[in-house]
């Protein structure tokens, strides 16, 4: 048989067809003339004849070609994404690529928007967390050339205190010794009622020395700084904060000069600062004015007080390490100079910073790492989806690299392809972070700082298009290799559907649903163990009953009460009033509530017991409360009495001392009817006669065990003010918050009240870093899971799908369903058991970086590990078992006819 | 010569008819259709490849044919035409279209049918 196809392809080179197309119609017309051929040989030609009539056939009018140019489409001359081995044109490539995508994506919708909003949730993710990330631990802080700025603390570890707040005496010898600070400020907490000017108001405020905001480096906004003569006693000058002059004097322009009654005394406004200006501060303690912190000649010479924070700015080209050093020699002379108050006292500098944010920072790392766990398995589903996706479109892939395009080529097609992806996912992604952001400012603990600034900016969206480029390469790697190295002519050859790719990728794809697990099973111990830390929180017992009880702040000023004598018939008459008031179970006043207030604590002496050298007596915390404050605190009273009106000025001294205290200083003996009196034995303070145990109190810190307390009638102690006022009431306690406020203004109108919470919210926000963290983390570990979750069943329904042919012949053979769901469901599991060991392996050493955000569990705590193992493999279990059920439904029949 | 003629015009107008209606009834391959034309108009008409392909590929481009490789035991693979309803319609249209023409031609003309 003479060979017809060269003289058919001679004649269709001029068309420049498809190569395939070109393959097709040679096929088809070599066939009839060979046909023809065989026809003319049996009708009894020489085989020369019958080529010859043949090809005249062919020739006739040599009308092939054109005829065909008619119909046949012409191959562009630069082919769509056809890629050739040899030159490149990268930028062409890239837009030629993109466009393809494109056109790609918007061919299959389903899988375009499943894959774009997985990686919208991780990507979202991330771009939020790292909003708070960049502003409370990137973003420099608001005051010129901020990495000089420290704060500087008494260090008095041995006493529980290594960042203790300094006496006034320490302080100005500070100042006066060091030569590494450019200048050393002061400033110490105060409360200021503004009266004379509409409603009463307490403002959250600080004292602090003149030259702050120099060393700062902030500039008014309005106004001017204070003068160096104003820092001294007698000076009656205020700067407003920027919210205060906003909210309550319309951010009028003429407040400069304006007279303020403050604490019931006259100061001018000079200045309006900045919003940005936040200070370090223990508690909710936000800052809405200042006035000069004047020490008067008594507050400078007092070494023994405690109450002053320190800021202070380095020298140019003096590092911390090296203030730190000269000050711990300061520290060392003043010890030799006054051991009474600063034996084992030494001197700690600290970066502003690192002040502000230390506390928070392990808890954002670990949700900065969470979010980058949910975004890898996104990244992993994504990959998962492409990989099946892949597997459709073989042919596709066989038909490019057979046509010459080379395999880097197409990787990089496929890689732009999943960039594009990334793309959306990042812009979608955004999208979402905006509106996490903001659902998440409202939880974020105010105390942070700069937890208002908290939005996007350019980093942000830098960060956020860098991950979205690096997830894009991330998970389109697997695809783009495995489309780059399959059997070209397995796949090219009819019928061969499942290829040798098939077993490749579901290699691929068992390491994905293996990785996924592990990762999610890592984010699910993280959120278990804060949240099992969390519930340890909230079953704390704080001492008290928290429910149903009123607080509020109404604190005297000095200038109108000032002294015990004055305050007492404020007090008792407020006590008597609000008693009257319908719901009230019981009222009572006390300096302080616990949780609002860290200070007041002191050594004491008891009788009988010789004093221990003055580094080594422990701080007992004292409130002064009325009598009743137990009962309304629900503060169960262990043995002994209340105070009552009888514990009158003139009536004996007397104390109530908490459990840990009556151990320590009177360890198997009955404390009641003892003495004692603060500071030391030989302090001149009167001696104080036990009358009562009350249960210890988590007083300062929600976290900690409590510190030993005592408590005082608070008519018999002229130095410390009642502050707060408590009432337990029979209804809900923040209903009767209007009608206790307005008995304070029957007494005194001008009286400002301020904070009215419930005991609950502020036990609920001691505990609001805690409750965000875990919050999030929990957030995070459930996306974490149904990802896995996701990714596990689609790869199960794959596999299944892939094996319909496999388990047809298995069932026509004789397999029972139980067989077949075992054998699915088994293959699920495997890989499932796969993973959760290797997220056990890590968990136990990654979970070590969580133990500082952990209470009352062990960072591998094994029950958390036990219960989110089971919960993993159900989940597991499940998402295996659907596919798995389908499986067992197929029709024998069917099955072996599928293709 | 006049063979030839008629073979040119005719094949002009009414190719895509004979064809449309020889792949009415069942699918055929190329080589097929065009033995059928020539035995059936008894060697009047003859297609040779050079016409009948790229005809072939034009119905199938305006969707009236749909050709398919068919592969059966023992032999090589045929592309085979089979008809699509569009063809099917266009067939019924082309063949009236020819009925009333052939009709108004033989009036004129007074050629009779036996």
């Amino acid at each position: 048989m003479p060979d017809f196809k060269g003289e058919i392809r001679k004649r269709l080179t001029e068309l420049s067809l498809s190569p395939t197309r070109e393959g097709e119609i040679v096929e088809e017309l070599s066939q009839h003339l060979e046909d023809q051929f065989e026809q003319a040989v049996q009708g009894g030609a020489t085989e020369q004849e019958a080529y010859q009539a043949v090809l005249r056939e062919l020739n006739e009018n040599e009308l092939l070609a054109p005829a065909l140019k008619r119909v046949e489409r012409r191959v562009p001359p630069n082919p769509v994404v056809m890629g050739k081995a040899g030159k490149t044109n990268m930028i062409g490539d890239f837009w030629q690529d993109l466009r393809y995508g494109l056109r790609m994506l918007m061919r299959s919708p389903g899988f375009t928007i499943v894959a774009v909003v997985a990686l919208a949730l991780g990507i979202g993710a991330n771009s939020a967390i790292f909003s708070v990330v960049n502003t409370v631990l990137l973003r420099p802080l608001p005051y010129k050339n901020p990495d000089a700025l420290m704060t500087v603390w008494e260090d008095a570890t041995h006493m529980g205190f290594p960042y203790n707040t300094p006496s006034p005496a320490n302080f100005i010898d500070w100042r006066e010794q060091n030569t590494v600070f450019e200048g050393m400020a002061a400033m110490a907490q105060r409360s200021f009622n503004l009266t004379g000017a509409g409603e009463p108001e307490r403002f959250d405020g600080r004292k602090v020395s003149g030259n702050l905001f120099t060393i700062l480096g902030v500039e008014p906004v309005l106004g001017r700084n204070f003068l160096a003569e104003e820092d001294k006693p007698g000076s009656r000058v205020v700067i407003l904060s920027y919210g205060v002059w906003q909210r309550r004097f319309g951010g009028d322009t003429g407040i400069i000069g304006r007279a303020l009654t403050l604490n019931g005394e006259s100061y001018t406004v000079v200045g309006v600062m900045p919003a940005a200006v936040d200070l370090p501060s223990m508690d909710n303690w936000h800052d809405q004015l200042w006035v000069p912190i004047a020490f008067t000649a008594e507050e400078a010479s007092s070494r023994g007080n405690h109450y002053l924070e320190v800021i202070a700015r380095t020298k140019p080209g003096v590092s911390r390490q090296q203030a730190q050093a000269e000050m711990t020699t300061i520290a060392a002379r003043l010890e030799r100079q006054y051991p009474e108050e600063n034996t084992r006292v030494g001197i700690r500098v600290r970066q502003l910073h690192e002040q502000l944010v230390g506390d928070i920072k392990p808890a954002l790392l670990v949700l900065l790492g969470a979010v980058a766990f949910v975004l890898l398995i996104a990244c992993a589903n994504v990959a998962n989806l492409l990989l099946a996706r892949a597997a459709v479109r073989q042919k596709e892939i066989a038909l490019r690299l057979a046509l010459g395009a080379s395999r880097s080529r197409l990787t990089r097609q496929f890689l732009t392809e999943s960039v594009l992806l990334a793309g959306l996912g990042g812009v979608c992604g955004l999208l979402f972070a905006y509106v996490g952001l903001n659902v998440l400012k409202t939880f974020i603990p105010p105390s942070i700082s700069q937890a208002q600034a908290i939005g996007m900016d350019g980093k942000v969206l830098i960060f956020t298009g860098l991950i979205s480029l690096v997830t894009g390469l991330i998970f389109g790697l697997a695809p783009a290799t495995q489309a780059s190295n399959f059997g070209l002519s397995e796949t090219l050859k009819e019928g061969g559907r499942d290829s040798s790719a098939g077993s490749r990728g579901n290699r691929i794809r068992g390491v994905l649903v293996v990785s996924e697990v592990a990762v999610s099973f890592l984010l699910l111990i993280g959120a278990g163990l804060l949240i099992n830390s969390f519930l340890h929180l909230r079953k704390l017992d704080p001492g008290y009953r928290a429910d149903h009880l009123l607080t509020m702040k109404v604190s005297l000023p000095e200038t109108k009460y000032p002294d015990k004598e004055r305050r007492a018939p404020f007090f008792r008459e407020l006590i008597r009033r609000v008693q009257t008031l319908p719901g009230v179970e019981s009222v009572a006043v006390a300096s302080n509530l616990p949780l609002t207030y860290n200070g007041d604590s002191m050594p004491i002496g008891a009788e009988g017991r010789p004093d221990p050298p003055p580094d080594q007596s422990p701080d007992v915390i004292l409130r002064v409360v009325s009598p009743g404050y137990f009962r309304t605190m629900g503060i169960p009273l262990v043995q002994g009495r209340d105070f009552t009106e009888n514990d009158s000025p003139e009536a004996a001294k007397v104390v109530v001392i908490s459990e840990k205290t009556a151990r320590y200083f009177w360890p198997g003996q009955n404390p009641i009817g003892k003495r004692l009196k603060p500071g030391s034995t030989t302090s001149e303070s009167p001696w104080r006669e036990v009358i009562g145990i009350v249960k210890d109190v988590r007083q300062n810190d929600f976290v900690a065990e409590p510190k030993m307390q005592m408590y005082m009638a608070h008519e018999q102690v002229g130095s410390f003010a009642a502050n707060a006022v408590v009432v337990r009431t029979q209804v809900d306690p923040l209903s009767l918050g209007t009608a206790v406020r307005k008995v304070v203004w029957e007494i005194d109108k001008d009286q400002p009240v301020s904070d009215i919470r419930s005991m609950e919210e502020i036990v609920s926000s001691a505990v609001a870093r805690q409750r965000f963290s875990t919050m999030l983390l929990g957030i995070f570990a459930t996306l974490a899971l149904v990802l896995a979750a996701v990714g596990i069943y689609g790869v199960m329904s794959y596999s299944v799908a892939q094996r319909t042919r496999e388990i047809g012949i298995r069932m026509a053979l004789g397999a029972q369903r139980s067989d077949v769901l075992r054998m699915t469901v088994g293959q699920g599991l495997r890989l499932v058991v796969m993973g959760v060991a290797i997220g056990l392996a890590a968990a136990f050493v990654l979970t070590r970086v969580m133990a500082s955000l952990l209470f009352g569990v062990s960072a591998t705590d094994p029950l958390t590990f036990i219960i989110i193992s089971l919960v993993l493999m159900t989940v597991a279990l499940v998402a295996s078992y659907i596919p798995a059920l389908r499986a067992t439904k197929v029709d024998p029949m069917v099955a072996l006819h599928y293709q | 010569m006049a063979s030839a003629i008629l073979d040119r015009e005719l094949k002009k107008g009414s190719a895509e008819l004979l064809i449309l209606s020889l792949v009415g009834d069942r699918p055929r391959h190329g080589y097929e259709i065009g033995q059928l034309i020539e035995m059936r108009s008894g060697g009047v008409l003859h297609f040779n490849v050079a016409s009948l392909y790229p005809l072939l590929y034009r119905l199938e481009k305006r969707g009236w044919i749909r050709g398919r490789w068919v592969e059966k035991s023992g032999q090589r693979r045929r592309r085979y035409y089979r008809l699509t309803p569009a063809g099917k319609k266009t067939l019924e249209a082309q063949r009236d279209g020819w009925r009333e023409f052939v009709t108004a031609i033989n009036q004129i003309t007074g050629i009779q049918h036996a």
